[in-house]
């Protein structure tokens, strides 16, 4: 079915013209990797305390990935309509995980115009942000 | 088709180039240096402690003679005992220089007897190949396919990134784990010799940590540019399912690696964290249990760590990875409007 749709219009072959450009993508990934590898020597990413389970130090925070969950689940109240915060704040993300996991399912209609290209990045866009503000608050909190 | 290109060499070299560094680090060994402050007493034999022969000697290290107090002479002559790449460099050099000797009799007497051109090695190594597997039309079918020119745009580069990412991760962390120890007592001081003692031990590690960080970025960025461009939707849900499963692998890659320098920070996040997965209804106690191998984060928690950060979700990584690239293969990339 693809092979019919690509056949009748702009294609390049696979080898050496896609080749080539994601080779040169990886030349750039190397060259920041190499860049890494040089600062590393001047600035390790270096170690903490080691790990002493009978003291636990003042602010404990995940790594910044899983920042803006831990943030909102520091941030809801212990009991909301008579379930336990806690819950709710692992419960939501799951949720959300799981309807990002089953969205095509959902969303299966073919898209008709460009205009939904600039309404999904909008809603990208109002998560990112949300998502970064609430790292951001995480991290300085 | 010519198999010698320069560029080809160029990939070759760099191939051999990233080979050699590979062993370069994973051969750190001090079998070379003497222990500090043992200069004026150096010892005059090896210690063979290890195959058991003086088994209440308190040193387990063989120690070769030091360069400037063994005997052999003719060593220090020949330019031996000097490194312990001197002698695969010698073997490389002049071993390469007598098969290109012995190559070169062997095609001039070649084309002697036959009276018909040389042909290249190469094309003689693929048609033995191709004789037996048959892999040349398949293999042509697979480089040819044509993709369309829209593949080309930047957009589309960030999925390949986090693949090459990936095998940038599988290399460093193949590195770490040769120096790493993953038990309480000796893992920060195993971080430790990494970052001190191995060779660009420094630079793997960070390597390994900022290569990480860099994945879960350029990995959401992949997913959100296929979420805006709708190349999730029919035929492609089940691509966009192995993806999502991918980057939840690369966040459990993320989780588990953490605990692994086993400093305070990585102590506590990994206590909190494991709480809050003790927080899921009707599974939170059995996920306390399953990942901290009891009601604590101890040294049990460390080796379960250690195992599925280095087994478990590599494999499972590779294998959606595997799906993943095999329904675009077959699928193509999605046309956008």
């Amino acid at each position: 079915m693809s092979e019919n749709e690509n056949s009748n219009e702009d294609t390049i072959p696979f080898y050496p013209d896609h080749i080539r450009t994601e080779f040169y993508v990886v030349l750039g990934v190397l060259a920041v990797v190499l860049i890494i590898a040089i600062v590393a020597m001047i600035k390790p990413v270096g170690i903490g305390e080691p790990a002493d389970p009978l003291n636990t130090p003042l602010h404990v925070k995940p790594e910044w990935y899983f920042l803006s969950l831990y943030q909102i689940l520091k941030k809801i109240p212990p009991i909301v309509l008579g379930i336990q915060g806690k819950v709710i704040g692992v419960v939501i993300p799951i949720i959300l995980v799981g309807l990002i996991f089953i969205w095509p399912f959902l969303d299966n209609k073919p898209d008709k115009s460009k205009k939904i290209y600039w309404i999904r990045l909008a809603f990208v866009s109002v998560a990112v942000i949300t998502i970064i503000a609430l790292t951001i608050w995480g991290e300085v909190s | 088709m010519r198999f010698f290109s320069l560029k080809r060499f160029g990939l070759l070299a760099m191939l051999v180039i990233a080979l050699g560094l590979f062993i370069f680090i994973s051969t750190h060994a001090k079998a070379n240096t003497l222990p500090t402050g043992d200069q004026s007493n150096p010892p005059t034999s090896p210690n063979w402690s290890l195959a058991g022969v003086q088994p209440s000697s308190p040193a387990l290290v063989v120690t070769p003679p030091p360069p400037n107090t063994d005997t052999c002479l003719s060593c220090h002559i020949l330019g031996q005992n000097k490194g312990l790449w001197t002698p695969l460099a010698r073997w490389v050099l002049f071993g390469s220089l007598g098969m290109v000797f012995v190559f070169g009799v062997y095609r001039s007497a070649s084309t002697w007897v036959t009276k018909s051109p040389w042909k290249p090695l190469t094309n003689r190594a693929a048609d033995w190949v191709d004789e037996r597997y048959q892999i040349s039309e398949p293999l042509s079918k697979i480089l040819n396919k044509p993709v369309p020119r829209y593949a080309l745009n930047w957009w589309y580069c960030l999925g390949g990134i986090t693949a090459f990412l990936f095998v940038v991760q599988g290399v460093t962390g193949i590195l770490l784990a040769f120096y790493y120890k993953p038990t309480p007592e000796a893992a920060y001081a195993s971080i430790q010799y990494i970052e001190s003692q191995v060779y660009f031990g420094s630079s793997i590690r960070a390597i390994h940590h900022w290569c990480a960080n860099g994945m879960i970025v350029v990995c959401v960025a992949h997913m959100l540019r296929v979420f805006i461009m709708g190349a999730y939707k029919r035929p492609r849900e089940l691509n966009w399912v192995s993806g999502v499963l991918l980057l939840i692998l690369t966040l459990v890659f993320g989780f588990t690696g953490y605990l692994l320098p086993w400093d305070q920070r990585a102590f506590w996040a990994t206590t909190v964290g494991s709480e809050i997965a003790g927080a899921i209804p009707a599974i939170g106690n059995l996920a306390i249990i399953f990942l901290r191998v009891g009601w604590n984060v101890t040294g049990e928690t460390l080796s379960r760590f250690y195992g599925l950060h280095v087994i478990v979700v590599p494999l499972a990584t590779v294998t959606f990875m595997a799906a993943h690239f095999l329904m675009i293969r077959r699928q193509g990339i999605a046309k956008p409007l």
